[in-house]
C-alpha cells in the first residue's frame, strides 16, 4: 500500500510502455499456455483469482477477496469479489471459477497449467456454493495449493468472446504475426489505486517480437523500449558502462547443469555406462570444475557458484547445512583412484585401460553454456580428461535427451518459477519423463533414487510446510551427495529498466520487470 | 599494376607462412585460457588483447587463418570442377543434357539442405575432433554450393559451342576431349576463376554459420568464421576495434588472391 | 515459342514439386522431428508429453501428408502451421510482400553498383577506380551477412541496402571477368587497334559478346538474392520470408516448410526462366 501511495504522487497518466518477447506466442487460450511467450500475454491479461507477489513472495487476494484451504490442501473455498466484468462487459461470478477448473483439469486438454494440480488419479469437484463463493475438492491434498492459482487465468462461461474476454488491466487489441502485439487498457478493470484512481496506469503496452538479444539492448540504449527482462552478463556490463538503469535483482532461483547419461538402454559402450553410474567418478568431476572461474568469467560476478538443487536465495527451503562443493582436482583424483582410474602421462585411465573421454552436448546458439562448456573442458584437462564440446540445435540434442538417449554429458539450464520446489516433483521421481540422467524408470535403479521417490511423494502428500521442508532437506543432502546433476551457478537476475519507467521493483522471479504491471508509469506518455 | 601483383604476392606469402609457423608465432595455444586477464585489450603479453575466457586473440587468429584459408580453397576447388562438370556437359551436348541439368540444378538451388546438414551431424560421432568435423562441413559446403555457378558456366559453354572458332575447329575435326581442353576450358576459364575465389569467402562465412547447427568447428579450435561470428555482438563491439582483426585478415587475403588471379588471366 | 513457354512451365511445376517433397523428406529424417522442447516442462505429466509427441507424429508419414497437401493445396487451401497456429496462407501475405520489396531493392541496388562499377572500370581502365572497386567488393564479399546486417542497424540503416552490398560484387566479379574475358577476343583487339574509343568498344563489340552470359546471372542473381536477403532478415529481425523459414526450420513445422520450399523454387525458377526466355530471344534476334 505503500507504494501506491508513492504511485499517486509521481505517476502520469497513459502512454505506452514497449518491451521485446523473443518469440512469438503459441496460443492465446490461458488454459494452454507453454511457452514464455503465451505466459506473459496470459500474465498481462488473464484475471487470476489469487496473485504472488513477485517480491515479499506472499499470495494476494485478487478476483478472489479471500479463501480458505481444508484437509491440509484438499480442499480449497473461495469468495469472490463482486460486480466485476470481464473485458467485454460480461458479468464475472462463481460459475466461472468453476467452468474454468473443470476445462483446466480435462485430461484431454493435456494443459501444464491442469497438471501442476494432479497429486493423485481422479477427478476435481468445484462446487458452485453462491454467486460469489466457490468450492474446489481434489481427490487427494495438492502442495503449494493457494500459489498454484497464480497462473489460472478465469475464464468466462458465457461471452461470445471466450478466451478473448478478459479480466486482467490489459486486453489484447491487435497483433501482426511475427512483428508485434498490443495490448490496450481494459476500461472494465476492477482495481484502483490508494487514492481511488483505476488501474493501470498505461493506456497500452506494445510487445515486439525480438529473437536477437543484441537487438534488443540496443533498442533499449535507444529508448524504443522501456524493459528487457533478461540481459546478458556482457549486455549487463556494456550497458551499466553506459550508466542505463541496469540491475542486478539478486540470485535467481535458476540452474545450470551438467548431467551424465545414466540410461541403461543408451547406445553407449558398456565401459562408459560404468563411469557415469559410479558417484565417486561424478563427484571427481565435479570437484575439477572450478565453479567460481565460471561465475566470474562467464557471468561476469553475476552468479554464484551453485550448491544444490535449491539456490541459497531460497532462503526457507534450502539446506543451509550443505556446503559449496570444493574445486580440489587432488581430491577428484583421489576419488578417481577408489574405482581403478590412473593417470597414465597426461590421460586418464579406467581400470581396463581405457583413456576416459566424452562429449558435452549443449544447445548451439547459447553462448554462455558454450562458454561454460570450454571452460570444464580446459578444467578436466588437468586431471586427464578429454572432453569434446558439441553444440546442436535445440531439436537434435531433445531428441538425443529424450528419445535415443545417444549422448554422454549434457549442459543445460533449468527455470524455477517457483520457490516452492513441489514443480520439481517430475525431474526427481525416478518414474518421471524429466528424470534426465535415466528417465522413465519402472524401479528406482539405485538405493537413493528410491529414498528420494519416498520422500517425495511424502513431501507432495503433506500439507505441513515445516515437515515438507524436512524431507527436502534430506532429498537436497542426498542429491549433493550423489551428484545426478552436477550443478554449476545460480545466475543472477539482470534486469533493465528505462529511467522513464516509474514504480518498477524488479524481482527475481518472472516476469521480473513488469510484474506489478498495474502500477507502473511512465514519467512522460510517448 | 605491377605492384600491385607484387603486393598480393607478398601478402600471399606471408599469408602462406603465418599459416605454417602458427605454432612458433603464436604466444600461447590457441586454446589456453588466461583466466585472470578475460577480455583484455592489446598488451605485450596479447598483442590483439584476449577474448572472453582469455584466451590469445593473436593465437586462435592465426591458427583460424590456418584451419579457413586451408579447407575453404579445397572446398571452393571442389565445388569449382562439380561446377565446370554439370554446366560443361549441359552446354556441351544441349537438347535433353541441357534440359535435365538445368531441372537439377533449379532443384539443387531450392531444397531446404539446412537439414541434411543436420542430419549430417546427427550421423556424426559426437567425440569426432574439432578437425574432422570442420572438414566434414567444408567438404558439405564443397558438395552443396556448384549449382548457382554450374548455370553460368552452361551459359558460356554454349555460346562457345555457337561460335565460329570451335565450327572451325569442329570443322577440322576437333572432337570430345581434345575440343574441351583446347577450346572450352581455356574460354570458360575466366568465369571458373570467378567462381572459384567468390566461392572461397562464402565458404568461409558459411561455416561460420552452420556453427549454430552443431557443424563447423567445433570449440576449443578457431576457424576465421567462428572468430567472424563474435562480430555479432554490435552493443559490445564499439569500443574494441582490434576485434575487427579477422575481418580485416579476411578481406586483404581474398583481395590479393582476386588480384593475383585476374593478372594471371590477363597475362595468359 | 509456345514450346519454350509449354516445357518451362512443366519444368517449373517438377521442380516446385520435387523441391517441396524433399524438403519435407529431409526435415522428417533429420533429428529433433518429433521434438518440442515443452518436454522439458516439468510441470506437464507424462500423459501430456505423450500427447505432444503424439501430435508431432501426426505427419510423420510424409508421403501421405504430402499428397494430402496436394489435394487442398487444389482447392487452394495451403494448410495450418503447426508451431503458429495460424493458416500458412495468411502468414504469407502479410510476409511475402516484405520480402518481395526488400529483394527487388536489394537486387535494383546491387545490380546498379556492379554493373557501373565493372563498366567504369574496365572502359576507363584507370587504376585508382579498379583498386577501389575491388577493394569494395572484397570487402562486401567477405562480410558475414549477419554482421553486415547488424552494423546496419547500429546505423539505422535498411536492412535491403545490406542485402545490396551483399548482392553487389558477386554482380560486379562476374561482369568485370566477362568483360575482361570479352575484351581480349579477336575482333574487339581489331577494333581498339582501328582507334575505336573506348565506349564505343564497350557498346559495339564487348557488350554483345557478354550480354548472354550477363542476362543468365540475372537469374542467378535471383538466387542469390533470396540466399542473402534471407539471413538478413532473420538477424535485423524483419517480418519477412527468412524468418518464418528460419522458424520453420527451428520447430520443424512441416506444413509452413513445405509452402515456403515451393515460395522459394517458384521465385527462383521464374527468375531463370524468364532469362532463359530473354537469352533465346537475345540469340534468336542476334542470328
Amino acid at each position: 500500500m505503500a507504494l501506491m501511495g508513492v504511485v499517486s504522487v509521481f505517476a502520469q497518466d497513459g502512454g505506452e510502455l514497449r518491451f521485446c518477447l523473443r518469440s512469438e506466442p503459441k496460443t492465446f487460450n490461458p488454459l494452454l499456455v507453454e511457452d514464455e511467450a503465451s505466459e506473459t500475454i496470459r500474465y498481462l491479461t488473464g484475471g487470476v483469482l489469487v496473485r504472488v507477489n513477485r517480491v515479499t513472495l506472499k499470495a494476494e487476494p485478487e478476483l478472489a477477496a479471500s479463501w480458505k484451504v481444508f484437509e491440509g490442501g484438499k480442499r480449497i473455498r473461495f469468495k469472490l469479489r463482486e460486480g466485476l466484468k470481464y473485458s467485454d462487459g460480461t458479468p464475472f461470478s462463481a460459475a466461472d471459477v468453476a467452468y474454468t477448473m473443470e476445462q483446466l483439469m480435462d485430461p484431454a486438454l493435456h494443459s501444464s497449467t491442469g497438471d501442476a494440480f494432479r497429486s493423485a488419479e481422479g477427478k476435481l469437484v468445484a462446487q458452485v456454493i453462491s454467486l460469489s463463493v466457490v468450492e474446489i475438492s481434489f481427490p487427494a491434498p495438492v502442495a503449494n495449493l493457494v500459489n498454484l492459482f497464480d497462473t489460472v487465468a478465469i475464464l468466462s462461461a458465457k461471452s461470445p468472446q471466450k478466451e478473448m474476454a478478459v479480466l486482467g488491466p490489459f486486453y489484447m487489441a491487435e497483433r501482426k504475426a511475427g512483428s508485434y502485439l498490443l495490448l490496450k487498457r481494459n476500461p472494465n478493470y476492477w482495481k484502483k489505486d490508494a487514492a481511488g484512481k483505476q488501474l493501470p496506469y498505461l493506456d497500452s503496452v506494445r510487445i515486439d517480437i525480438e529473437q536477437n538479444p543484441e537487438i534488443e539492448a540496443l533498442r533499449f540504449q535507444r529508448g524504443e523500449v522501456h524493459l528487457i527482462n533478461t540481459v546478458s552478463p556482457a549486455i549487463f556490463e556494456k550497458l551499466s558502462a553506459d550508466n542505463a538503469s541496469v540491475r542486478d535483482a539478486g540470485a535467481s532461483t535458476d540452474t545450470e547443469q551438467l548431467w551424465f547419461n545414466q540410461v541403461p538402454g543408451s547406445p553407449l559402450p558398456a565401459y562408459k555406462k560404468a563411469w557415469f553410474t559410479s558417484t565417486n567418478f561424478r563427484r571427481a568431476v565435479s570437484e575439477a570444475i572450478n565453479r567460481g572461474d565460471l561465475a566470474r568469467i562467464v557471468y561476469r560476478g553475476h552468479a554464484v557458484p551453485a550448491i544444490g538443487i535449491i539456490s541459497p536465495s531460497n532462503k526457507f527451503w534450502f539446506n543451509s547445512g550443505l556446503k559449496p562443493h570444493p574445486y580440489d582436482t587432488a581430491s577428484a583424483l583421489r576419488r578417481l583412484q577408489q574405482d581403478g582410474f590412473r593417470l597414465q602421462g597426461d590421460t586418464l585411465r579406467d581400470r581396463a585401460g581405457n583413456a576416459v573421454e566424452f562429449s558435452i552436448v549443449t544447445n548451439a546458439g547459447n553462448r554462455t553454456r558454450e562458454s561454460m562448456a570450454t571452460m570444464i573442458q580446459q578444467d578436466l584437462r588437468k586431471i586427464g580428461i578429454k572432453v569434446n564440446v558439441v553444440t546442436l540445435d535445440f531439436n537434435s540434442l531433445l531428441e538425443r535427451m529424450t528419445q535415443s538417449y545417444n549422448y554422454e554429458a549434457c549442459l543445460l539450464g533449468f527455470q524455477n518459477a517457483e520457490l516452492d520446489p513441489n514443480s520439481q516433483m517430475a525431474v526427481w521421481l525416478s518414474s518421471a519423463d524429466n528424470h534426465q540422467w535415466n528417465p522413465k524408470q519402472t524401479s528406482p535403479a539405485t538405493a537413493w533414487e528410491g529414498e528420494i521417490d519416498k520422500l517425495m511423494r511424502a513431501q507432495a502428500a503433506s500439507g505441513d510446510e515445516h515437515k515438507r521442508k524436512q524431507y527436502w532437506d534430506r532429498v537436497q543432502q542426498i542429491a549433493w551427495e550423489q551428484e545426478p546433476f552436477i550443478y554449476l551457478i545460480n545466475k543472477d537476475a539482470l534486469v533493465a529498466i528505462a529511467p522513464a519507467v516509474k514504480n518498477a521493483a524488479p524481482s527475481v522471479f518472472r516476469p521480473q520487470t513488469y510484474w506489478n504491471v498495474e502500477t507502473l508509469a511512465l514519467t512522460q506518455a510517448h | 599494376m605491377k605492384t600491385m601483383r607484387i603486393v598480393a604476392i607478398t601478402v600471399l606469402c606471408l599469408t602462406a607462412l603465418t599459416i605454417l609457423g602458427a605454432s612458433y608465432l603464436a604466444p600461447a595455444g590457441y586454446e589456453q585460457q588466461f583466466r585472470e586477464t578475460p577480455q583484455a585489450g592489446p598488451s605485450a603479453h596479447h598483442p590483439l588483447g584476449t577474448d572472453d575466457l582469455g584466451r590469445d586473440r593473436w593465437a586462435r587468429l592465426l591458427y583460424g587463418m590456418r584451419v579457413s584459408l586451408t579447407l575453404a580453397p579445397l572446398a571452393a576447388l571442389f565445388t569449382t570442377v562439380l561446377a565446370g562438370l554439370v554446366g560443361g556437359i549441359a552446354g556441351y551436348y544441349g537438347g535433353w543434357t541441357e534440359r535435365c541439368c538445368k531441372l537439377l540444378i533449379d532443384l539443387f538451388l531450392s531444397v531446404p539442405w539446412l537439414f541434411l546438414l543436420i542430419t549430417v551431424r546427427a550421423v556424426l560421432p559426437l567425440n569426432v575432433s574439432p578437425e574432422a568435423s570442420v572438414t566434414v562441413t567444408f567438404a558439405l559446403l564443397g558438395l552443396l554450393g556448384w549449382a548457382a555457378s554450374a548455370r553460368v558456366i552452361c551459359t558460356g559453354a554454349k555460346d562457345l559451342m555457337k561460335s565460329e572458332f570451335v565450327w572451325q575447329a569442329r570443322a577440322q575435326g576437333f572432337s570430345g576431349f581434345k575440343l574441351v581442353r583446347l577450346h572450352l576450358l581455356p574460354n570458360l576459364r575466366g568465369a571458373l576463376l570467378a567462381q572459384f575465389w567468390i566461392s572461397i569467402p562464402v565458404f568461409i562465412i558459411a561455416e561460420a554459420n552452420l556453427g549454430a547447427l552443431g557443424l563447423g568447428v567445433a570449440e576449443p579450435l578457431p576457424s576465421l568464421g567462428s572468430l567472424l561470428r563474435e562480430l555479432q555482438d554490435v552493443v559490445t563491439l564499439r569500443p574494441e576495434p582490434w576485434r575487427l582483426l579477422p575481418l580485416a585478415v579476411l578481406i586483404v587475403v581474398i583481395s590479393s588472391f582476386q588480384a593475383l588471379l585476374n593478372k594471371q588471366e590477363v597475362r595468359a | 515459342m509456345l514450346r519454350f513457354w509449354g516445357w518451362a512451365l512443366l519444368r517449373l511445376a517438377a521442380v516446385m514439386l520435387m523441391a517441396s517433397f524433399a524438403g519435407a523428406m529431409l526435415m522428417r529424417v533429420a533429428p529433433g522431428f518429433s521434438s518440442d522442447d515443452q518436454e522439458l516442462n516439468s510441470g506437464l505429466s507424462a500423459q501430456s508429453i505423450q500427447a505432444i509427441r503424439t501430435a508431432h507424429m501426426a505427419d510423420a508419414n510424409v508421403p501421405r501428408f504430402y499428397a494430402q497437401y496436394l489435394v487442398s493445396l487444389v482447392k487452394g487451401d495451403l494448410g495450418t502451421s503447426r508451431s503458429l497456429n495460424q493458416p500458412v496462407k495468411d502468414l504469407l501475405r502479410e510476409r511475402l510482400p516484405v520480402t518481395l520489396a526488400n529483394l527487388a531493392f536489394a537486387l535494383a541496388v546491387g545490380w546498379l553498383l556492379g554493373l557501373v562499377l565493372a563498366v567504369a572500370a574496365q572502359t576507363w581502365n584507370v587504376r585508382a577506380l579498379t583498386f577501389l572497386a575491388n577493394g569494395l567488393s572484397g570487402t562486401f564479399i567477405s562480410t558475414p551477412a549477419a554482421a553486415l546486417a547488424l552494423v546496419f542497424l547500429l546505423l539505422r540503416w535498411p536492412p535491403a541496402f545490406a542485402a545490396a552490398l551483399l548482392v553487389f560484387p558477386k554482380i560486379y566479379r562476374y561482369t568485370q571477368n566477362l568483360l575482361q574475358q570479352s575484351c581480349e577476343m579477336p575482333h574487339v583487339l581489331t577494333a581498339r587497334a582501328k582507334g575505336a574509343g573506348p565506349w564505343r568498344v564497350m557498346a559495339w563489340h564487348v557488350a554483345p559478346v557478354a550480354l548472354p552470359q550477363l542476362i543468365a546471372l540475372v537469374g542467378v542473381s535471383v538466387s542469390i538474392g533470396i540466399g542473402v536477403l534471407l539471413p538478413i532478415e532473420v538477424v535485423s529481425d524483419v517480418a519477412g520470408i527468412g524468418q518464418l523459414a528460419w522458424h520453420a526450420a527451428q520447430s520443424r513445422d512441416l506444413p509452413l516448410l513445405v509452402n515456403l520450399t515451393m515460395v522459394v523454387t517458384f521465385m527462383t525458377v521464374c527468375a531463370t526462366l524468364i532469362s532463359d526466355a530473354a537469352q533465346r530471344g537475345f540469340t534468336r534476334s542476334n542470328a
